[in-house]
């Protein structure tokens, strides 16, 4: 591992297209179901007892019609002998039974049985409901939390890869099409016990008849899910239309200064009118579609009912049934009918959410994390914030090497200066202090104490960063610099905030720190939004601080308050800033100018202009022209403006590749 | 930690539009509709008709099935014209229904195409005022939410409304064709049906709206801490944001499970009312049966007209509420399409068609709509065809504004600003602003090609200035450097480019013009200071005998200019060439002794950010 011949470190790079794949239809997947019932585990006793109660709506809910029917038509209002025949599932005994116990009339008790079946339904069906719904909302909660905990946790390198709206996919759309499966799905399975029951009591009164009626389901079955695969492949291309409409609004409206400087108007307009035109017609399209879907299904139930009228009443004249029999079919042609028509129509949801229930699986365990200790060394409560690079290498990737052999020391209380081109590896030195990635080769200690076995949580408490692209949650600003974490009181952030020079433009705010900030703080201008970052820091007052400075200049009044408040925050600290700024660079101690991942100069200021090097140009460059505010952006330090130096530059570069880190052991160390 | 089943109150706070709650009084906004749907009145009357008749079919189905039934019940065999009949009516009902819903949803669709269609028209001529009262995030939900409530609402709810008036309307008259006594009995709950239908379903409308919000809570929660992940990791605040994460998720299943139990008690009260009326046709009506008044026939079908009576009245309420909430849609939508444009182009210009670029402020004031205060007061001023001038200033001091007035970003007071000695009023917006190329402070690229960024104002453009634009922006290198040069997309499905790419192919776009005047609003910002100067030495030669403007924070880019004009609180402080200003010693001055002074000591840094502070705060005061 140490041998110098391997230069090429890193790890060999992952496959994430998974994260990129589609939403396609599979095939049934039996373990992912068994894997999402786990979770339901926990809510078992409620189900159970959902699953028990949905049994008893289902039979007293199908009892109905055969009160109506064959009690009250057959018996009561129509005698008819054949009625003897035909089984009426204890209903008759119990309306007779009613009536000879309260002496009311048998259509009266009939009456009363009837609602009594009526509202023990209604209540049955409430209860199981309310159960159901409970135990499915709480399991895909508990499902989208463990979700959240595993992304949350992910190490930098997933994110680079995998894009946050993938992953916000799986958290949102993915877990509702669960809940949808769940709760709806389940619900239908609650369907099918009455078809069940149905069936067999059509059955038991007229196997002929009933034949005739199931002849019907195959036709609904095929019809439904014919009409839904068709109809969901209109919806897609509406929701396609539609989000081309938006985007192109939403761009137009952003830019809408440009749209009316550059007079494209119209263009414009008709452009978005071609949008607009896609959309109408997918709409009509499907609109078309759905209405003979919806008039099919609104007229098989009479149909059906031609049928068992005209088939059933033969039986009737022919005293092979009874009419009210061929009313209780009637009855419940409906009860057969609806539940599948819902399959149907949930068909695809169940295809959609199965897709949903891999990917959400899938990320759970997806196995990539940083390195953390097992067995941790709890750093001290109090540290002297000594920070020592040897010979750190790193790639992104195999064959991507970052920094080579990287090695610098900073003692507790000072302060370095990082300086070099995009692309040297300043960004990806700050990164690796962060724990955001675990480097291949080498040690960083801190106080002495190699990082690798401190807990990484424990060292981000230790060492406050401040990243480039420094996140502004949407929330307050007092939100924005405790960053809801508890140990931080409301006075020791309005503290730091004054510290930074923040609290001016912070009172100056409708609501001061109460003042609701949108996402990415675009109600802020760029340095307060640097100031309040710095803010965030601050409170936490870390032994350590690691800044990326913003590159984009400011005007010179923000300017100016910023490096105040940099002076402040670097105070008394070891710090370590990736300086883009003479003034900023002037603050500290000593520079390491890196250049392609490699440190080529150290040393105090005057150190490295005495050395003639690629400080010392870089440092000439800026006062070439001494009227222009210092900034050492990265766009400017390119790789052509090193060419100038390079010339002058060479033999250092040869000895670099002989004595790599050379700086590193100039006498300062000593 | 929040328990399931407790509703606290959001534990994730963010800004959310409020929206007066959608009430009955809105329901007149939905007459701004008649308009656009009287274009397609012959196919409303023809589908309101259609839908009539389909009902009238629906209900011809239980007399079919009653005459069926008594046939049966007196032994007699022939029951083939009542099925022959219930099949003939509900094929053709269903014909009917087909056409008429098609005709009233086109209806719909085709109002709601020509609405957002003149929304997007009219938005494309509103200026800054419009967009800071509405924003763009506001403009944006108007149209895509908004349009498709009324259309959904107004789509199938009507439909499905006048269904439900003629099924109610209709059953009502068979049931006292046929017993008038037992139509009286069996309506006797419906009205505490109708009561509770209405209220109840009312009373839904707002747990689903909780649901929806506590929803959104969840996706730009996850969102904005996915996006921030980097920042949350590195202040190791990831066990926080798990622990609200988990608030905010089981606040949302509680809300789901909130709306899911109202739903399930609703399906629970409806039976409990509804019965009655089944009761009364079983007990009354089998009594009636008993006593040879009506035929079983009858009792039957008694049922199905029942339920085709008091089935939609359960609804009804439901259909009150979202009509209620697409009334409000309406109305948000009108506030826009009322929204007068506040720069009206000049119709009958007589202005010159080509510019020369003579510009002159004469007492040229701007306040913005609603502000306490001038932003820019009493400015006169002439800038010779030609001339090269600077603006500086802190930020807000009203330079921006001055040059957004030369496009008419701004509306000046007539006679203040002119052109060619022409009034800036008096040219039409379209020649105006192709011949003052304004560069925007704000870098903003299309997710477009390169190429189709550049040529923005029209793609027809040949491929020498194209190339002549991207060259003076010293955008060439970066071009090359991209997988597909020009063709390359830029923005969310391409590449992203730096601040300082971006600023220049902004910059490249506006030069493509070659316009009479160019003015630049700050547009350097992240051009580093070499770069920049390169641009403007080669401008300067390039452009000579036009008219530039340009506004900079520093000092090296503004002493390039033939004048500088340094404002301060809405008026111009100091003016004259970099030399004047420097003997002058005023803030010019000042300000370049700060931006060049790298190596001086920090007490003497203090000192100026000391006097600067002062000046901030008199401004605030």
């Amino acid at each position: 591992m140490n041998d110098p011949a391997i230069k090429e470190s890193g790890k060999p790079q992952r496959d994430y297209s998974a994260f990129d794949a589609q939403l396609t239809h599979q095939a049934l997947n039996v373990s992912m179901f068994m894997r999402l019932f786990g979770w339901l585990k926990p809510y078992k006793f409620t189900l159970t007892i959902a699953i028990i109660l949905t049994l008893a709506a289902a039979a007293v809910g199908v009892l109905q019609p055969v009160v109506t029917g064959r009690v009250v038509i057959d018996t009561i209002l129509l005698p008819d002998p054949k009625s003897e025949e035909l089984p009426d599932f204890g209903m008759g005994e119990l309306v007779y039974g009613v009536s000879s116990l309260t002496g009311a009339s048998p259509l009266l008790s009939a009456v009363f049985v009837y609602a009594f079946l009526v509202l023990s339904t209604a209540l049955a069906r409430y209860a199981h409901r309310l159960l159901l719904s409970r135990s499915t909302l709480q399991a895909l909660r508990d499902l989208r939390s463990e979700l959240f905990r595993k992304l949350e946790t992910k190490p930098m390198s997933f994110y680079d890869h995998v894009s946050v709206g993938r992953v916000m996919t799986r958290l949102t759309n993915d877990v509702e099409a669960l809940i949808e499966l769940l709760t709806g799905v389940l619900v239908l399975a609650g369907e099918f016990v009455p078809f069940f029951l149905a069936l067999y009591l059509m059955w038991a009164i007229s196997p002929a008849l009933t034949g005739i009626t199931i002849l019907f389901l195959p036709v609904v079955a095929v019809a439904t899910s014919y009409f839904r695969r068709v109809l969901g492949d209109t919806y897609r291309n509406v929701r396609n239309a539609v989000s081309n409409i938006n985007q192109y609004m939403q761009e137009n409206l952003i830019g809408m200064e440009v749209v009316q400087l550059s007079g494209r108007e119209d263009l414009n307009a008709e452009q978005f009118g071609e949008r607009n035109l896609a959309h109408r017609d997918y709409q009509i399209h499907a609109m078309n579609l759905e209405t003979v879907y919806n008039a099919f299904n609104n007229s098989l139930i009479g149909l059906a009912t031609a049928l068992i009228i005209w088939y059933g009443g033969g039986q009737v004249i022919q005293d092979e049934i009874s009419l009210g029999s061929v009313v209780v079919f009637t009855q419940l042609i409906g009860m057969m009918i609806g539940p599948v028509q819902a399959v149907g129509a949930q068909f695809n949801t169940l295809f959609r959410a199965m897709a949903s229930g891999e990917r959400i699986f899938q990320a759970i365990d997806w196995d990539e994390s940083t390195k953390e200790p097992a067995d941790p060394i709890p750093l001290p409560d109090s540290i002297h914030g000594e920070l020592e690079f040897r010979d750190v290498s790193f790639g992104y990737y195999m064959g991507n090497e970052v920094l080579h052999d990287v090695s610098f020391k900073v003692k507790a209380g000072e302060k370095l200066a990082i300086v070099g081109p995009t692309g040297s590896g300043k960004s990806t030195l700050i990164k690796l202090l962060a724990r955001f990635y675990d480097f291949d080769d080498g040690n960083v200690f801190l106080d002495d104490v190699d990082v690798n076995h401190v807990a990484s949580a424990d060292l981000r408490q230790r060492i406050g960063i401040v990243l480039q692209d420094f996140h502004i949650f949407s929330g307050t600003v007092m939100d924005n610099i405790t960053l809801n974490n508890p140990l931080i009181t409301e006075e020791t952030a309005r503290e730091a905030a004054r510290m930074v020079n923040a609290d001016r433009f912070i009172r100056e705010l409708p609501e001061g720190f109460e003042t609701y900030l949108s996402e990415r703080g675009q109600n802020l201008s760029q340095g307060q939004r640097q100031l309040l970052a710095f803010a965030r820091v601050l409170a936490v007052d870390p032994e350590i601080l690691v800044l990326d400075e913003a590159t984009a200049s400011i005007d010179t009044a923000t300017e100016l308050v910023i490096q105040e408040a940099l002076h402040r925050i670097m105070q008394g600290r070891t710090s370590i800033v990736i300086a883009h700024r003479l003034q900023t660079i002037q603050e500290c101690d000593t520079i390491l100018v890196l250049h392609h991942g490699k440190v080529r100069e150290y040393g105090t200021h005057d150190e490295l202009i005495a050395l003639q090097g690629i400080y010392y140009t870089l440092h000439e460059l800026q006062f070439q022209d001494s009227r222009i505010a210092a900034e050492l952006s990265g766009e400017m330090l390119d790789d052509k403006v090193l060419a100038e130096v390079a010339a002058s530059d060479e033999d250092d570069e040869l000895q670099d590749e002989e004595e790599p880190g050379i700086d590193t052991d100039s006498d300062q160390f000593q | 930690m929040a328990q399931f089943g407790q509703y606290t109150a959001p534990v994730y706070r963010r800004q959310r539009i409020v929206r007066a709650r959608p009430s009955l009084k809105h329901l007149a906004h939905l007459k701004r509709l008649l308009p656009y749907a009287f274009t397609y009145r012959s196919w409303i009357i023809l589908g309101i008709t259609g839908i009539l008749a389909s009902r009238l079919c629906e209900a011809q189905v239980p007399m079919f099935m009653r005459s069926a039934i008594d046939s049966l019940a007196l032994g007699d065999p022939d029951i083939l014209l009542p099925v022959m009949g219930i099949l003939g009516v509900v094929l053709v009902r269903s014909v009917i229904s087909i056409f008429s819903s098609r005709l009233l949803r086109r209806v719909a669709i085709a109002t709601s195409y020509d609405i957002r269609k003149r929304y997007f028209s009219h938005v494309q001529t509103m200026g800054s005022a419009f967009f800071n009262q509405f924003g763009t995030g506001d403009v944006m939900a108007r149209s895509s939410g908004d349009i498709a409530m009324v259309r959904s609402v107004v789509a199938y709810g009507w439909v499905q409304v006048l269904t439900f008036a003629f099924s109610i309307l209709v059953g009502l008259c068979y049931m006292l064709f046929l017993s008038p006594k037992l139509t009286l009995l069996v309506l006797i709950p419906t009205p505490l049906v109708a009561y509770l239908g209405i209220t109840m379903s009312r009373r839904l409308f707002p747990l689903v709206r909780e649901q929806r919000q506590a929803m959104d809570d969840v996706t730009s929660f996850t969102s904005e801490n996915l996006n921030g992940i980097r920042t949350v990791q590195a202040m190791a605040q990831e066990k926080q944001e798990i622990e609200r994460f988990e608030d905010i998720s089981t606040r949302y299943a509680s809300l789901i499970y909130r709306t899911a139990k109202y739903r399930a008690k609703m399906n629970l009260v409806m039976p409990f009312v509804t019965i009655s009326s089944t009761l009364i046709i079983l007990g009354y009506g089998g009594q009636q049966v008993l006593t040879g008044q009506i035929g079983v026939g009858t009792f039957v079908a008694f049922f199905a007209y029942m339920h085709m009576v008091t089935g939609p009245i359960g609804s009804l309420g439901g259909w009150l509420s979202s009509f209620t909430s697409a009334a409000a849609a309406t109305q948000r939508l009108f506030e826009v399409l009322d929204y007068q444009p506040e720069i009206q182009s000049n119709p009958v210009a007589h202005a010159p068609t080509k510019m020369i670029g003579e510009i002159a402020f004469k007492h040229f004031t701007y306040r913005y709509p609603g502000a306490g205060e001038d932003v820019v007061s009493d400015i006169s001023l002439s800038i010779a065809a030609g001339e090269v001038v600077a603006f500086l200033g802190r930020i807000g001091c009203g330079k921006s504004t001055v040059l957004k007035s030369l496009v008419r970003f701004n509306d000046p007071q007539p006679g203040t600003l002119f052109i060619d000695n022409v009034d800036i009023r008096g040219y039409p917006l379209e020649q105006l602003r192709s011949q003052i190329a304004l560069i925007p402070q704000d870098p903003f690229l299309f997710s477009l090609s390169i190429r189709d960024n550049l040529t923005y104002d029209n793609p027809e453009r040949d491929q020498p200035p194209i190339d002549t634009a991207a060259q003076l922006a010293e955008l060439v290198e970066a071009i090359e450097e991209f997988p597909d040069g020009m063709g390359t997309i830029v923005g969310e499905r391409g590449i992203t480019l730096s601040g300082g790419q971006k600023q220049r192919a902004t910059l490249a776009r506006g030069l493509i013009r070659d316009a009479a005047v160019l003015a630049m609003d700050d547009c350097f910002s992240s051009v580093d200071t070499r770069t920049e100067e390169r641009i403007l030495r080669r401008l300067k030669s390039i452009r000579k005998g036009r008219t530039t403007l340009l506004i900079s924070h520093r000092v090296s880019t503004a002493r390039h200019a033939d004048r500088i004009f340094v404002m301060d609180r809405g008026r111009i402080v100091e003016s004259g060439n970099h030399a004047e200003l420097m003997a002058h010693n005023g803030y010019y001055a000042n300000l370049e002794a700060v931006q060049s002074n790298q190596d001086q000591d920090r007490k003497r840094k203090a000192a100026l950010l000391r006097d600067l502070d002062i000046e901030v705060e008199v401004v605030s005061g």
